[in-house]
């Protein structure tokens, strides 16, 4: 009887705990994306590619998180915004991208002059940001491998629940979310960014007396896949609308373990630069 | 609930008796002689159910005994009325009524009336509305209707009566009382008593009767004066008893309570296009227009089901409907048009205008083919739900047209 009794009392102990421990980690799962708590080793969370192998190696998934929410930040002329386009171009190359554009602002160009494939690529100018949000959602379901969204100001621009439905958009999709521009960000997009990458500029690099591009340093401030403050750096080549042997000529002012991000995809795309 | 707001307009569509329009499809020879079309009433008795234009200028009325009639018209030709052919034909016509519009009262079979109210975004005017209705009941009858709008069941029936066949006749709106001056009492849905006194006392006309108050009139007829005061000043009844039928293919869902916004019914858009394009699959069939109905709650002053307030939108794509995804754009378009009249208790998704599904198979294309299928598929949803401007494709522009993108790019929603 005391045996019964103290399986009994053991068992309505414990049944309380597992409702409230099964409700938190999905509410947890719910708000910062599938899979964020789980028990023994990380899963192994599928990275995009980026053509960069360094930059592949920091972020913790060999690339850009797919099913979650990455971020590129960085002061003005650090190189975030034209790294997030030049990575959209990787991107185009081999699959479809989605081009959020709040801003309304951006120039398709940029992303065929980093040999981007417009063919691949889904330009969308919202008038309203809930339709920018929707057609995010709809377009990362429907398996674009990158959404990329483009504002100058995330304040105004961000529903509250509309990252947590973008996120859970990505992972259906299995698509990776990469947000771009603007400083500062409302608490409801930023709790739900996995990886941010922070850039800096560390100097311009020069061609016949003209700015061709720069080496910036793509440092991991914030990461849900494993400890922040890994870092690399990249040569992030500008196009320019000239002939320039960009492939050849950059190695060679490239440090041991840098690499030129763009300009040597430039050059594998075989678009003639 | 009851509205004082809402702004009713009814369309009539009058015609010839159904067993008269059969009768000439089948004896076209027929054609404007006079034919006594009889049948046997709910008594036994064999009554003459309706009448061609020739034996009803004789004085030959529908219900009128028929060795009456047969001594008004004695060369008429005598035929009896197949009541299943009737039948079926009144089944089309109200089909193809019901196909334009949800509130849809049958009369007759020789008159029916069409609520205008409601959302129909291709067609913003009454008068293009109530000819729509018009011509999917032509199509239907072969023989085109007279139709007229107005504010009540009688100014409508009144401007039906007016309007040539195949013609609108609108009523102005807040003129129903000038419009109706020269109708004659004598032709007033009231009693034939009432009438010839009305005329004993030098009221030969609508417009007379209009400016005498309704204590006067009511003094004098009693209950028929309360009627004739609200039929002469276009205050008659307004609302029709509508029409259901389950259409051929659709969903209903039963609130468990009033909704009184869109946002709280789009939770459960995706449940209903599954239910629908489950429904489809089932026929094996695909929709090329949808209906979105909402039906609100019963006022407390009007308890019979009948006075359900009704919204109602459709939206027509340009490619027929098969699958939930397909469905679910336009279903959530409709949801954001939505006037909530009363809170909403039931959600019906009705579909029209049904074909076989298009032919396409979205995995046929391996790799990036087929990326590019499901992707546009999901652009051409947005498109509906958002309009065109919003996904674009962009592709270089030959030559050197500009600096600026739009002048560099050819800018395409497709």
């Amino acid at each position: 009887m005391s045996s019964e009794l103290a399986r009994r009392e053991g068992g309505g102990a414990a049944q309380p705990e597992v409702g409230a421990l099964a409700l938190a980690l999905s509410s947890l799962n719910l708000r910062y994306g599938p899979g964020v708590v789980h028990t023994g080793a990380p899963p192994l969370l599928q990275g995009l590619a980026t053509g960069a192998d360094s930059l592949d190696g920091i972020t913790g998934c060999r690339g850009l998180p797919k099913g979650r929410i990455s971020r590129l930040t960085g002061d003005l002329s650090s190189g975030a915004f034209e790294l997030g386009l030049a990575l959209a171009a990787v991107v185009s190359r081999s699959a479809a991208v989605a081009i959020v554009d709040f801003s309304l602002g951006l120039d398709p160009g940029n992303v065929e002059a980093y040999g981007g494939e417009l063919d691949n690529c889904w330009l969308v100018r919202p008038r309203h940001s809930e339709e920018g949000w929707a057609a995010a959602r709809a377009l990362a379901k429907a398996g674009v491998a990158l959404c990329l969204l483009v504002a100058q100001d995330w304040s105004r621009l961000t529903p509250g629940a509309a990252p947590a439905a973008l996120l859970t958009a990505l992972a259906e999709g299995d698509c990776a979310g990469l947000v771009l521009g603007g400083r500062l960000i409302p608490a409801a997009l930023r709790e739900r960014i996995c990886l941010e990458l922070e850039c800096c500029r560390l100097n311009w690099t020069l061609a016949h007396g003209d700015v061709c591009g720069l080496r910036l340093e793509v440092q991991v401030s914030r990461s849900h896949l494993g400890a922040p403050g890994a870092s690399c750096r990249l040569q992030l080549n500008f196009p320019r609308p000239y002939q320039l042997r960009i492939g050849l000529e950059a190695p060679d002012e490239l440090a041991p373990g840098e690499e030129s991000a763009v300009g040597l995809l430039q050059v594998a795309g075989g678009n003639g630069w | 609930m009851n509205q004082p707001n809402r702004r009713t307009r009814l369309a009539c569509f009058t015609f010839p008796h159904l067993a008269w329009v059969l009768t000439l499809r089948a004896h076209p020879e027929l054609q404007g002689e006079p034919v006594l079309l009889g049948g046997q009433d709910p008594g036994g008795r064999q009554v003459v159910l309706a009448a061609s234009p020739a034996a009803w200028a004789r004085g030959v009325r529908p219900g009128l005994e028929w060795r009456r009639a047969e001594v008004l018209c004695p060369l008429a030709v005598r035929l009896d009325v197949d009541r299943t052919a009737v039948a079926e034909l009144r089944r089309w016509a109200r089909l193809a009524l019901t196909s334009c519009s949800p509130l849809v009262e049958w009369g007759d079979d020789t008159s029916a009336y069409v609520d205008l109210a409601g959302s129909d975004p291709l067609r913003p005017e009454e008068s293009s509305r109530a000819a729509h209705c018009g011509r999917a009941l032509q199509a239907a009858l072969g023989v085109p209707p007279s139709v007229g709008v107005g504010p009540s069941r009688f100014s409508a029936w009144v401007a039906a009566q007016l309007a040539a066949p195949g013609r609108v006749r609108l009523v102005p709106e807040g003129k129903a009382a000038e419009f109706l001056a020269s109708w004659p009492v004598t032709a007033l849905p009231i009693p034939p008593e009432v009438g010839e006194r009305l005329i004993q006392f030098g009221l030969r006309t609508c417009g007379d009767c209009a400016p005498i108050t309704l204590v006067d009139l009511q003094r004098q007829f009693g209950p028929d004066g309360i009627l004739l005061h609200r039929l002469c000043r276009g205050l008659d009844s307004s609302r029709i008893e509508p029409w259901r039928e389950p259409p051929p293919c659709g969903v209903r869902r039963v609130l468990a309570g009033g909704v009184e916004d869109s946002e709280s019914l789009r939770f459960g858009a995706a449940e209903l296009a599954q239910g629908l394009a489950l429904e489809l699959s089932r026929q094996g069939r695909a929709a090329g227009r949808i209906r979105l109905v909402l039906l609100g709650e019963d006022g407390p002053r009007r308890p019979s089901s009948t006075d359900q307030q009704v919204w109602w939108g459709e939206v027509a794509p340009p490619t027929p409907l098969a699958t939930a995804d397909e469905l679910l754009a336009p279903l959530l378009s409709l949801f954001g048009r939505a006037r909530f009249l009363t809170p909403v208790t039931v959600v019906e998704l009705q579909a029209f205008d049904l074909v076989a599904p298009p032919v396409s198979q979205v995995g046929l294309w391996q790799g990036r083919a087929a990326d590019r299928e499901v992707v546009q598929r999901a652009v051409d949803r947005l498109h509906d739900r958002f309009g065109q401007g919003l996904v674009w494709r962009v592709e270089v522009r030959p030559g050197h047209p500009g600096d600026v993108p739009e002048e560099r790019f050819v800018w395409s929603s497709r």
